[in-house]
């Protein structure tokens, strides 16, 4: 009986490795990756964290993307990027899914 | 928002209807609205694409009223498909190429931005936490009772804690010796005898002894040369020397010529030979007017005094006293405290004026109070805190600045040259844990403090702070005139007060 069953393929351990370089780049204080409905699948942060960041840049994002939509139908959300006075946020969205990025710019 | 939309309303009802969870009519209702608001909002021209949006919006509603979280499979499962392949793949170029820009867009060339975070790093400037002492199996769930820093060795701080609760088989008294020098984690020395150790100090001539006083009146010897965790020597348990807790242990004088003082909560003080332990040299029993016997739990000798010297006690007075001489006892009596004193400590940094006859006292009372040796009336009273205060400790490199821990959790610096009001520096613990203790490093660069929940913590504090400009001495003399002055206005109006 099986109790999970983990698929590694090369393409994961690509996934696995190239998040690995984000997240131990200078000044990155985590990455998470959330699916479509803001449910985080990947994370560097504590939990609590974590749901609070994927669930607000969710919303953010499918605002900033109506917000693009809105102004040109025919063009689309590509990145987002939020400079605060502590961090950078960067959000790489996707139809299904969104990647996100938080960085201290100043170290 | 209301925005033209070529779509017809009634596909998007049935829709919604047919997705919406059984049973569950406050949500059809507000998908249903929140969905005809996104559907507005969105002139999508495609309208394969929209029903998809459509759908991926009400799911979305619905994870809102009901979050879900996925199974690690499925997450697994995720991550392995095709799509997320091709989303990373196109994420993480576009995320790595902007994490590999260093060029700060915001950067303000006048400062001002900065003034803003200097409030910040001023405050991060003026106690910086420096390490975190605990044992798993020996300071957990152990109250930290005293702390004292190595007079030889700068970086070695002993620490005592009292019993466990939940761990009845292990010894009741610990004592742990840690090193500020190496990133080690585990105590450089762990000493522990049978009862729980309320008070402990470095031998002072004696680089090699730890003194401890314990519950029980025991006072017990650790030798770090012995290979034994147990005393090598203790005091008996007998009418000769203590039977009460002994709060304070101190070893006064010199090379040549010094004992160990020990006091009990019973008002016998007593004096030993460090080599002998089997009887104490001396004893005294510290009386107030003949009858009261003082309940001691703090002791304080000035600055180069091995003669004359102050005590609290529980009922919140505070005495001066003397060992030797005709009037050897209690000397006078101080106004005192409303609650039990926690905290004595008499003014150590030497300088240009001599201070030696100020101390300072913490109470449960929540005040800390100033007192001069020449008066019986306190000098000033501090009452920034809101919980007991359960030590205070005058910096042994600063004439005007002290320190001081209350049960909130709160350790305060206050630098009298600088504001008699509001503490200068103050910092909270995580957790807000009750701060039993408070040291100050002989360096008076760094402060320790010991916690209710056998954490130890060891801040470095900002320069600004502790080191002591050359006028302070100068300035602190103007600081106590003023004081002074104050006090006898207040005194003046209290007086007229009475009278009228």
């Amino acid at each position: 009986r099986f109790s999970a069953v983990f698929i590694f393929s090369p393409k994961q351990a690509e996934v696995e490795e190239t998040l690995k370089r984000i997240q131990t780049h200078k000044g990155v204080i985590g990455t998470i990756v959330v699916n479509a409905e803001g449910i985080p699948i990947r994370t560097t942060l504590d939990n609590s964290t974590t749901v609070q960041y994927a669930g607000l840049l969710h919303q953010l994002t499918m605002k900033a993307r109506s917000t693009v939509r809105d102004l040109d139908p025919q063009n689309d959300l590509t990145f987002l990027r939020i400079r605060s006075k502590k961090h950078e946020i960067m959000v790489a969205p996707d139809k299904e899914y969104l990647l996100i990025v938080i960085q201290n710019p100043s170290e | 928002m209301v925005s033209y939309s070529k779509e017809t309303q009634t596909p998007a009802d049935t829709q919604t209807h047919t997705q919406a969870k059984p049973g569950c009519c406050v949500c059809v209702r507000a998908c249903v609205a929140e969905e005809e608001e996104e559907e507005e909002e969105m002139a999508d021209p495609k309208p394969a694409e929209d029903s998809q949006e459509e759908k991926a919006d009400e799911e979305e509603k619905q994870e809102e009223v009901l979050p879900k979280e996925l199974t690690e499979e499925e997450k697994m499962h995720l991550l392995n498909s095709e799509e997320f392949m091709a989303f990373f793949d196109r994420g993480s170029r576009i995320v790595e190429r902007a994490l590999s820009e260093r060029v700060d867009v915001c950067f303000d060339y006048s400062g001002r931005d900065l003034e803003d975070r200097e409030g910040e790093m001023q405050a991060g400037a003026k106690m910086s936490l420096s390490r975190v002492f605990s044992d798993e199996r020996w300071s957990k769930n152990r109250v930290v009772t005293c702390l004292d820093w190595s007079p030889q060795y700068p970086e070695l701080l002993v620490a005592s804690y009292n019993s466990n609760d939940d761990a009845p088989h292990e010894p009741d008294g610990v004592a742990l010796v840690w090193n500020m020098k190496y990133k080690k984690t585990t105590p450089e020395y762990t000493f522990h005898c049978q009862s729980a150790v309320m008070s402990a100090a470095f031998a002072r001539f004696h680089p090699n002894l730890i003194v401890g006083g314990t519950y029980s009146g025991q006072i017990v010897l650790w030798d770090n040369r012995s290979n034994k965790r147990t005393s090598v020597q203790r005091t008996p348990l007998s009418a000769s020397a203590h039977t009460h807790p002994v709060y304070c242990v101190n070893v006064v004088g010199t090379e040549n010529a010094h004992n160990l003082i020990s006091i009990s909560t019973d008002g016998k003080m007593c004096s030993w030979n460090l080599d002998m332990l089997s009887q104490p040299q001396d004893s005294l029993e510290l009386v107030f007017k003949q009858s009261k016997a003082v309940a001691v739990t703090s002791m304080a000798f000035p600055l180069g005094d091995v003669n004359n010297f102050v005590v609290g006690s529980e009922d919140g007075s505070l005495y001066t006293a003397c060992r030797h001489g005709s009037k050897a006892g209690i000397s006078d009596v101080f106004d005192g405290h409303h609650g039990p004193v926690t905290g004595l400590s008499c003014h150590s940094a030497g300088g240009p004026v001599d201070f030696s006859h100020l101390f300072i006292s913490a109470s449960f009372d929540w005040t800390v109070k100033l007192w001069t040796t020449k008066s019986t009336r306190p000098l000033y009273l501090f009452e920034d805190s809101c919980d007991y205060v359960y030590d205070v400790m005058w910096s042994p490199t600063h004439p005007a600045l002290f320190a001081c821990v209350d049960g909130s959790g709160r350790l305060d610096l206050w630098n009298l040259n600088n504001d008699t009001e509001v503490p200068s520096a103050s910092v909270v613990v995580d957790g807000s844990p009750a701060l039993n203790r408070v040291r100050w490093a002989h360096s008076g660069r760094e402060i320790a403090t010991g916690d209710s929940d056998g954490q130890v913590l060891v801040y470095d504090v900002g320069e600004k702070i502790c080191v002591p400009k050359a006028d302070e001495w100068t300035r602190f003399v103007h600081t106590l005139v003023e004081i002074n002055e104050n006090r006898d206005e207040g005194d003046e109006l209290a007086a007229q007060r009475l009278l009228a």
